[in-house]
């Protein structure tokens, strides 16, 4: 089990997958340049990602807010009149910067110079599953983002214990409001239900005493960070698997992920996250076993696993339906084309089925198949028009079916919004642009990383060679058309 | 072999209605009578032809996060209620009364009037044995109809796609939504999902020149063809890439996209022409009945709809959350049963409502409830048996389990009823066993 991938193995094909899993997928160059490294080196390149420098800058309001203290405080004192007024702004204000952090993480994923820290982060989002919904708080959405880039392929339990006391988390699952006198039992659940053990491993009464061990762990509006609050805390004896004592909220976390499942749980999750199906109890063993041996550190698995010949089984290999967000940020990536503004991305993985910051349920999105259905295969197909040839349409409609109470006129105004179109003379050389026997297997290199069935290949043959010439505007519709397909959903 | 056999018949319902054949929605007497001969197992099972123009059906409406029952059927003349609610109890002014017991929630006015007009039937305590807290684990118990200490991996309506409705129309079951719900997972997956009929359609747009759209859409049809027959084996050696697995990834989507093109040109035909003879609120479930009430309108041979309202895990802030989402199933549901009416579809149609858990009996410190058990059922419909179902749970407290309401009503009973009184089918071999059938319809 686990063993490593020989270099005589590594070709493009290999690292084309190593990048789309690990990473958002690139163009055929980026792809070649891993490919022609060893595969250690390659998954180093990923995996040690601390070597490479990232400037990126933070939104300007990602940061406490003194005066905010203020604004709440004249809220109070105001005239019922005047405090509609003022919150209608407060929250008219969240959810713009709520759209503004997810056009910002989305440029992160799709130019930012460490592919697998923000797949990562996408990863821990869809796992500690909150949502910006009941939170209303883009700097506090911002943070949590912000602590899975920092923390998230550290330590389990360093990574857990700043979670638990993360303040989005804290409002998210009502711990905040936990006190001995009625514990809140929402956190206690979700933990180890959703977060680290998974169902069956766990008792009720472990969920009620674990919640007595969470009292006092809250939430400060006014600092806008975590607090204990040691007169809400319960001091008494409690006993969680079956081991008793004055535990607190991190004594328990610590018991939690002491539990030889804690790693089997979430070294399943991740591999079923990169390698898009479940791991066999036996690879889970195996995998559960390298992470206890390193200390239940992030990188050694991540390192293992992208490093095994079972990550690269044939059955592997193009079998992971992509997420919206996978969808949207490798199809800019091999487009060549910039993100489109912020409002109609938020519309493009939405009509997918994902909207980042606001998972549907804690338990983050089913994923795999779950993405398909009649629905937003459709969309796929239709939104590919939106980011070849700049129609919104597609988008604008979808938001009307979601939003019915959006505004109609803005909804118009969107669906007539122009984005700019992919320029095909980036994506292909003149000598590919030659003739259709040349520019077919260019288009699957970028497109695909793979072929199409003859009978696919015959049907675009037909398309292009119909054309009186390979104008930019035929590419575009071809490449429109490849994207239209089951296999394009395929990463 | 079966997956081969159904595909392989869609295909040739694709060929007939998209390369020139009548676009006429039954099912082509060639193909009925091919399935008749293929249907050779389980003779006494009545085979259901998907051509459901003029059968009965059926709308699950789920209500997402746990609906606190106590607070939607309340036991307004029960000291308990009050005792374990002294903050967010509602006071029996405000309850609109049924009985000299239990009344609806204030905001439920379209309820009320359904309920008055003999339309509405109340299933109260509905749940099953060994309930489970978990809304996952809760929701997928009620999805797949299993015990709760057991795993089953199809859903209910799944189990009753595959056993009564082998068809090619895939339009049998519609989700209106962006999910399938677990409820509709098959062996043969079935079912179409969909919220916007505009859109529902492969758009070639983008800078087509004129005349290059058709070029679009041709290729585009043939690009999402599934392979062919054994037949075209020339091409077959030819072949390169991974083996395919069954049920690979690639088979879904290739499934999928079959389903969306034959359904596509249907649906938008007759959400393009319907008119919904209501008027439904504004809000997500009030446009998902209102495009359901016009894809029934419009004779789309759909057995089953599904449609979801989310938001009642209330934890926090009860009132106004309950209160919001109440008016808003009250209303939807109301209107949707005036736009059957109006269109002489009412007879026909069944709505029933569930939620994977009730919610405890005390209220916590914030003004909320936390994860319950037993919760009432609401069915709707010309031909229910109106009124009280089943018997209210005790919320004495030495009558509670864990502190919460014990059952009365196994909601699979529920599912027999709807299964053999309205969709004429037998329930046990969708429920696994035998339940006695709740006399609803």
């Amino acid at each position: 089990m686990l063993s490593r991938m020989p270099a005589d193995r590594w070709d493009f094909t290999t690292a084309a997958h190593l990048l789309n899993r690990a990473g958002f997928g690139g163009v055929p160059m980026e792809i070649g340049r891993l490919a022609v490294m060893s595969p250690a080196q390659a998954v180093s390149w990923l995996v040690d990602y601390e070597r490479i420098p990232d400037n990126t800058t933070n939104p300007a309001w990602a940061q406490p807010d003194p005066e905010r203290a203020e604004r709440l405080r004249a809220a109070r004192n105001a005239s019922p009149e005047e405090r509609r007024k003022l919150v209608q702004e407060m929250q008219k204000n969240q959810r713009e910067q709520i759209v503004e952090l997810r056009a910002w993480w989305l440029q992160r994923m799709a130019c930012g110079p460490r592919p697998l820290q923000e797949k990562m982060t996408l990863f821990w989002h869809g796992h500690f599953a909150t949502s910006a919904e009941k939170v209303r708080d883009a700097y506090l959405m911002w943070r949590q983002n912000d602590l899975f880039r920092r923390l998230g392929t550290g330590n389990w339990l360093e990574l857990l214990v700043a979670v638990a006391k993360d303040p989005a988390m804290l409002i998210w699952l009502d711990q905040a409001q936990s006190r001995k006198e009625h514990p809140n039992e929402n956190f206690a659940r979700e933990v180890m239900e959703l977060f680290t053990l998974g169902e069956g491993h766990y008792t009720e009464k472990d969920v009620t005493e674990a919640a007595r061990a969470l009292t006092g762990w809250s939430y400060d509006r006014l600092d806008e960070d975590f607090t204990e609050r040691p007169m809400w805390h319960d001091r008494g004896e409690k006993t969680i698997f079956g081991q008793t004592g004055y535990f607190d909220g991190q004594d328990f976390l610590e018991l939690l992920v002491a539990r030889p499942q804690a790693a089997r749980f979430i070294s399943a999750k991740l591999w079923n996250f990169f390698a898009g199906t479940p791991p066999s109890p036996e690879l889970t063993d195996a995998l559960a076993a390298t992470f206890r041996e390193a200390g239940n550190q992030f990188k050694t698995l991540l390192r293992t696993m992208f490093l095994s010949q079972e990550f690269y089984a044939p059955s592997i290999i193009r079998n992971q339906v992509k997420s919206p967000v996978q969808w949207l940020v490798g199809s800019v990536r091999m487009l060549e084309r910039p993100l489109p503004p912020p409002l109609v991305c938020t519309g493009l993985t939405r009509n997918l089925g994902q909207d980042l910051f606001a998972p549907p349920n804690v338990k983050g999105w089913d994923g795999g198949l779950s993405w398909i259905t009649t629905n937003t295969l459709l969309a796929r197909y239709n939104e590919a028009a939106t980011l070849l040839q700049g129609d919104v349409a597609p988008v604008a409609g979808g938001a009307l079916a979601n939003r019915p109470n959006a505004n109609r006129q803005f909804v118009r105004r969107m669906a007539q919004l122009r984005i700019g179109a992919v320029d095909a003379g980036k994506l292909f050389t003149e000598k590919q642009r030659e003739s259709v026997d040349a520019l077919l297997p260019a288009l699957e290199r970028r497109l695909l990383q793979a072929q199409f069935k003859p009978e696919q290949e015959k049907v675009l043959r037909d398309y292009l060679g119909g054309q009186p010439e390979l104008t930019d505007s035929a590419i575009l519709n071809a490449i429109r058309l490849a994207m239209s397909t089951p296999e394009y959903q395929l990463t | 072999m079966r997956d081969e056999i159904t595909l392989q018949t869609r295909r040739e319902f694709l060929r007939h209605t998209v390369l020139g054949g009548a676009l006429s929605w039954t099912v082509p007497t060639f193909l009925a009578n091919t399935f008749s001969a293929l249907q050779a197992e389980a003779a006494d099972q009545a085979t259901q032809t998907t051509t459901g123009r003029d059968g009965t059906i059926l709308v699950v409406l789920q209500m997402a996060g746990g609906n606190d029952g106590i607070n939607t059927v309340v036991p307004y003349a029960d000291d308990h209620y009050h005792r374990a609610r002294p903050r967010i109890g509602l006071a029996e002014a405000k309850v609109l009364k049924l009985n000299g017991e239990v009344g609806l929630h204030p905001a439920l006015t379209g309820f009320k009037e359904l309920y008055d007009s003999g339309r509405l039937a109340i299933v109260q305590g509905a749940g099953y044995p060994n309930p489970n807290r978990s809304h996952f684990r809760s929701t997928e118990i009620w999805q797949t109809a299993s015990d709760s200490t057991r795993f089953e991996r199809y859903g209910w309506l799944g189990r009753y796609f595959d056993n009564a409705c082998s068809g090619s129309d895939p339009t049998v079951g519609v989700c209106i939504g962006h999910q399938m719900p677990q409820a509709f997972t098959a062996r043969q997956p079935t079912g179409v999902s969909l919220d916007n009929p505009q859109n529902y359609r492969f758009m070639a747009g983008g800078s087509s020149r004129p005349g290059q759209s058709g070029n679009m859409e041709e290729s585009f049809r043939k690009l999402n063809q599934p392979e062919e027959d054994a037949n075209s084996g020339a091409t077959i050696g030819a072949l390169s890439g991974p083996v395919r697995h069954t049920g690979s990834a690639l088979d879904f989507l290739e499934r999928t996209a079959l389903d969306a093109q034959v359904s596509s040109d249907k649906i938008r035909s007759i959400a393009g022409s319907v008119q919904n003879a209501a008027t439904h609120p504004g809000s997500q479930l009030g446009n998902s009945l209102k495009l359901v009430a016009k894809l029934i309108g419009g004779s789309l041979p759909t057995r089953i709809f599904y449609v979801s309202q989310g938001g009642y895990d209330t934890h926090t802030n009860q009132i106004n959350t309950q209160e919001r989402l109440l008016k808003d199933l009250g209303d939807s549901v109301s209107a949707f049963v005036e736009d059957m009416r109006a269109q002489g579809n009412l007879p026909r149609v069944l709505l029933m409502t569930f939620s994977e858990f009730g919610r405890r009996v005390a209220e916590n410190a914030n003004g909320g409830t936390d994860h319950g058990a037993a919760a009432p059922m609401f069915v709707i419909g010309e031909k229910v048996k109106s009124g009280l179902l089943g018997q209210y749970p005790s919320l004495a407290p030495s009558d509670l389990f864990q502190g919460d309401l014990k059952f009365s009503v196994d909601f699979r009973s529920v599912y027999a009823a709807v299964l053999e009184s309205w969709l004429k089918t037998k329930s046990e071999p969708i429920l696994g066993r035998k339940f006695a059938p709740l006399q609803i319809v």
